[in-house]
């Protein structure tokens, strides 16, 4: 399986003399570049990349906001930070926000080559296998109760995938835009596939609940219906039922976080309380005393094992959250 | 004590930081701000929470429970919220260290 390895880097000519240097590894991995975090963020949206290089200095957004990015939304790719500004503190905070690799410039390519080959060698330290299905393959991962991190490929369309097993137990997917179980069943429906296993799994938040049988079931009756419509369509997850009472306020949050987000947001819950009320008039107090304007929304995090996040209108909407859920996203798409 | 809030304070688009007692009495504050009479009140109604993060329509605010009180962070739109809680992260060890066995008062220079 092709890997490939995204560089970023606001100096172009560090970008050329990295892309021509790495060029004789090109049989091992190949070489994505990126001027800016931003930049990245859209690659890393569009490509499935095995490892990151950043540098910490750029415009528009950082490498430590890019290392957080990637912490947050792709655990299991591995960030290696280059910098021309190193110190201990920037090192430690570098480590502290998750890199495995921290390498001051100027450095020597071949050195640099090393720790990518490093780093790359454990996505598949489980093993290989070629042309099988995924869906047998897949429920062997769930009888043995393997910890690990499946990586995919389809061989007709060259479509990748990414599935996380945490003692047999599916916790997340991630193919194209597709997170959470519409990932899964895109997955699921691929006949001829070759994969890699890494034995870990990075990804801790959990956005898969169902059975891995019920979605490999599920996956199979959707692809036949397709199949036999005709239909070239992406078979998607059928809408949860929720036993709470919908509301306008609460189904158009639903909505936004599911438009913005895919199924893996991290969201636990979505429901109307307003034993928040006062709380959220403190906060309306406090908006007019600063001159902030119109309150928008908060994160609470009171220590406990969910977190909420609070919308003010007629009555309070509250959004309970898994503390590991993607919260600066949420909020900025919240607050919009 | 200034030297702990350096890197939040040069951060893009951080516009100050201030440091309540749990009473909400101002031990810390960098630029002098005007401090609005809710503000104490709302960190004393925060009770156990541990952290709020808050938008308004033109600014944010950020409060992180501490072991000396709380920190409050004002915050244009476009500061970057995970290198907020990351650089809070690494300056509350410093601060608790501060705050230790000479009398927390002594130690913060108050800005009036």
């Amino acid at each position: 399986m092709v890997k490939k390895v995204l560089i970023v880097d606001d100096d172009q000519e560090m970008l050329l003399s990295l892309e021509e240097g790495l060029s004789k590894y090109d049989e091992t991995f190949s070489i994505l570049m990126a001027e800016d975090g931003l930049d990245a963020v859209e690659e890393l949206k569009d490509s499935m990349i095995s490892l990151v290089v950043t540098d910490l200095k750029m415009p528009k957004m950082d490498g430590f906001s890019l290392l957080s990015h990637i912490m947050e939304h792709y655990p299991e790719i591995p960030v290696i930070i280059i910098t021309g500004y190193s110190t201990s503190e920037m090192e430690k905070l570098a480590r502290k926000g998750g890199a495995i690799g921290y390498i001051a410039k100027p450095f020597m390519i071949d050195d640099l080559a090393k720790r990518i080959v490093t780093s790359l060698r454990r996505e598949a330290d489980g093993g290989t296998l070629h042309s099988v299905s995924s869906g047998i393959f897949l429920q062997l991962m769930e009888m043995e109760e393997k910890t690990c991190t499946v990586r995919l490929i389809e061989k007709s369309s060259g479509k990748q995938g990414i599935l996380f097993f945490l003692e047999g137990q599916l916790l997340d997917a991630r193919c194209d835009s597709l997170r959470g179980e519409a990932a899964a069943y895109e997955i699921f429906s691929w006949d001829d596939v070759s994969l890699s296993i890494q034995n870990a799994c990075p990804q801790k938040e959990r956005r898969i609940h169902r059975d891995l049988q019920a979605i490999l079931l599920d996956a199979m009756c959707l692809k036949d219906e397709l199949r036999r419509l005709g239909k070239g369509a992406t078979p998607r997850k059928k809408e949860p039922s929720t036993k709470k009472e919908k509301t306008k306020p609460v189904e158009r949050v639903k909505q936004l976080l599911k438009k913005e987000e895919g199924e893996g947001y991290g969201v636990e819950d979505v429901y109307e309380d307003n034993s928040w009320e006062s709380f959220v008039n403190g906060i309306k107090r406090l908006g007019t005393a600063f001159q902030a304007g119109a309150f928008r929304v908060a994160y609470i995090d009171r220590g406990e094992s969910r977190d909420f996040i609070l919308l003010p209108g007629e009555s309070v909407t509250v959004i309970a959250v898994n503390p590991k859920c993607a919260r600066d996203r949420i909020m900025e798409a919240l607050s919009e | 004590m200034k030297e702990i809030f350096d890197d939040i304070l040069a951060m893009e688009d951080v516009r100050g930081v201030v440091v309540f007692s749990f009473e909400g009495e101002i031990l810390f504050m960098e630029p002098n701000l005007e401090i609005e009479k809710s503000l104490p009140l709302f960190i004393q109604a925060l009770g156990g929470i541990r952290e709020v993060d808050l938008i308004f329509e033109k600014s944010r605010l950020y409060v992180r429970r501490t072991d000396t009180g709380y920190l409050v962070i004002l915050l244009g739109l476009f500061a970057s919220g995970a290198m907020l809680r990351l650089h809070v992260d690494m300056a509350l060890p410093s601060l608790k260290e501060r705050g230790k066995g000479k009398g927390l008062r002594s130690l913060f220079r108050r800005n009036k």
